[in-house]
């Protein structure tokens, strides 16, 4: 099947809430999930027992020793479903991967667009866990996928990164200096938004430059921070938005860059990520009914590590291959300047905290629906969310305008 | 640690030891666990040879194995473990400067190799010639081994001499 979805702009997002972003919250994921959610309902002008559809992609991104229990460390839809009170839960469904909230926003369209539910909830909830760092794990041994890594030394995110970003690095001769502007750009967006775990606290480029290597050439500030956080979503349909109060905002098309290529576990080699970009964004025009990136206002690229930043910009096609480090460096996603590409204005994960591509959905909701507040750039009216890497994310189109 | 162990890992035993650790190493590094879909290749690397699985259909090799062949998409691809060169060269590296695993002296270098037998097969592995030695994409490598327990030994690389 090709072309546009029947679904292109037939179910919108109509209402939003947003949880404080903390290293550790005071309360329970899931109390801080039910809160949201009905937060989120009243903001669309609906009422918990309108909500039939409950939807989320539950990933706990770690490779750390922790436990997952649901209402804890991730919180599913059932959950959310069992907890939120009053809603008629028709529909539930939990998205499974890592490219997380494509996937759950195409779980979200689908049900809409099928009439299998009339407004679903959506969520993403993250944690992090007390105790330990992160994503260590003292295993002794390494079995199933583990054995082709862990006993070679290759453990972790942060390898995984490193690996990919320095045959970028090399092959196109990329600088630290360059990764200090995507750093200084995501943390002045993020130290604007109120519920960012980064709020009020830039990053100087000069900071950036002092921090040492964790998995040279990546340093801690080129990660998102773990936190505790959750961002709700309603969506429902076309007819029924336009009763609701805020402008809705239409999903215009999703697409993935599956499926990856056969490897070891964490092995993301840049061509990989390149081909899939290539992909998934040919899919994303053809789905969505966008000719191309000179008809999006706000493409916002993921950027849970910072060379994801020029990856998404050239699988979006606003530079070559291998040209975006130095977009970036000429300050084309400055957004102090006029003409500069409003890629980073999300804050980002950098500028957040790890809430696994939820701000780039945000911005893209907030600024075409005109809520973005002090923040407001204009009227825009389409914008494209990436989340996650290519080969294993996704990105979807939305717009306030119908076409 | 055993008698045949590389340099390197002699060295970082002896950090381990001067940080007091004793021999027998109360945290050793992660240690493979054999499956019937991997015997046959840590069986060879204990005895210093590396073997990659190879699709008795289309005769690709594929690293790690899979239920099918990723190239033929054969269901019933009977892999077979089949000594390689050892042969590769440096597609990427990284400094590890911070281990998230147990067992680790750092700063080491990670090498990801693309092996001399086929495109894009690729192998990941500790470069053993030191934290400073400052690889570049393209430069030749050859497998190694680290002998990490009793009859267990994980592959590893060292850079070569180009030919
Ligand atoms: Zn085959």
């Amino acid at each position: 099947m090709s072309g546009r979805m029947r679904s292109s702009n037939q179910v919108a997002i109509v209402g939003f809430a947003h949880s404080q972003v903390q290293r550790h919250a005071p309360r329970s994921l899931g109390a801080l999930a039910v809160e949201t959610g009905r937060r989120a309902v009243e903001d669309a002008g609906l009422r918990t027992a309108d909500i039939d559809g409950f939807v989320t992609a539950a990933l706990f991104p770690t490779s750390g020793a922790h436990a997952v229990e649901d209402g804890t460390s991730i919180v599913s839809a059932q959950w959310m479903a069992a907890h939120l009170g009053g809603a008629d839960a028709r529909y539930t469904a939990n998205f499974d991967g890592v490219g997380a909230l494509t996937g759950a926003v195409a779980l979200a369209v689908n049900a809409v667009a099928s009439g299998a539910a009339d407004h679903v909830l959506m969520h993403r909830a993250l944690h992090n866990p007390r105790g330990g760092r992160y994503h260590d794990n003292p295993m002794r041994t390494a079995p199933g996928p583990l054995q082709w890594t862990a006993p070679q030394g290759f453990f972790g995110p942060l390898q995984m990164i490193a690996l990919t970003y320095q045959e970028y690095a090399q092959r196109y001769g990329a600088t630290r200096e360059s990764l200090a502007q995507v750093l200084v750009e995501a943390r002045r967006n993020g130290s604007r938004i109120p519920w960012s775990y980064w709020y009020g606290r830039p990053l100087s480029a000069e900071e950036y430059l002092a921090a040492p290597f964790i998995c040279d050439p990546i340093c801690r500030y080129d990660c998102d921070i773990p936190v505790d956080g959750v961002a709700t979503f309603v969506l429902t349909s076309a007819e029924r938005a336009a009763d609701l109060p805020h402008r809705p905002v239409y999903v215009a098309g999703y697409a993935g860059g599956l499926p990856p290529r056969r490897r070891v576990q964490a092995h993301w080699p840049l061509d990989d990520l390149q081909e899939a970009g290539g992909l998934l964004v040919r899919r994303l025009w053809e789905r969505s009914g966008l000719a191309g990136p000179a008809e999006v206002d706000l493409p916002q690229v993921y950027d849970g590590f910072s060379p994801f930043v020029y990856l998404w910009l050239e699988a979006l096609g606003y530079c070559q291959p291998g040209e975006a480090h130095r977009f970036v460096a000429a300050g084309g996603i400055d957004s102090g300047r006029p003409d500069a590409l409003p890629a980073l204005t999300s804050g980002g994960a950098l500028g957040n905290g790890r809430m696994h591509g939820v701000p780039q959905m945000v911005e893209c909701y907030l600024q075409l629906s005109g809520r973005a507040g002090d923040r407001q750039r204009g009227t825009p009216t389409t914008a494209v969310a990436c989340h996650s890497s290519p080969h294993y994310g996704g990105a979807v189109a939305y717009t306030n305008t119908p076409f | 640690m055993t008698t045949s162990d590389t340099t390197e890992a002699r060295t970082a035993g002896r950090a381990g030891e001067a940080a007091g650790t004793e021999p027998g190493s109360p945290r050793p590094r992660p240690v493979p666990v054999p499956d019937e879909t991997s015997a046959p290749y840590w069986a060879a690397a204990a005895r210093h040879e590396l073997v990659i699985a190879r699709c008795a259909r289309c005769r690709m090799f594929t690293h790690p194995p899979d239920l099918t062949c990723p190239h033929c998409g054969s269901t019933d691809p009977g892999f077979t473990f089949e000594p390689v060169s050892g042969r590769g060269v440096v597609r990427s590296w990284t400094v590890v400067h911070q281990s998230f695993l147990p067992g680790f002296e750092v700063p080491f270098v990670l090498v990801d190799v693309e092996l001399a037998e086929q495109p894009e097969l690729r192998l990941i592995g500790r470069l053993l010639d030191g934290p400073g030695a400052g690889p570049r994409l393209g430069d030749p490598v050859t497998v190694a081994f680290e002998d990490v327990a009793a009859d267990v030994a994980v592959p590893a690389f060292r850079l070569a001499v180009a030919a």
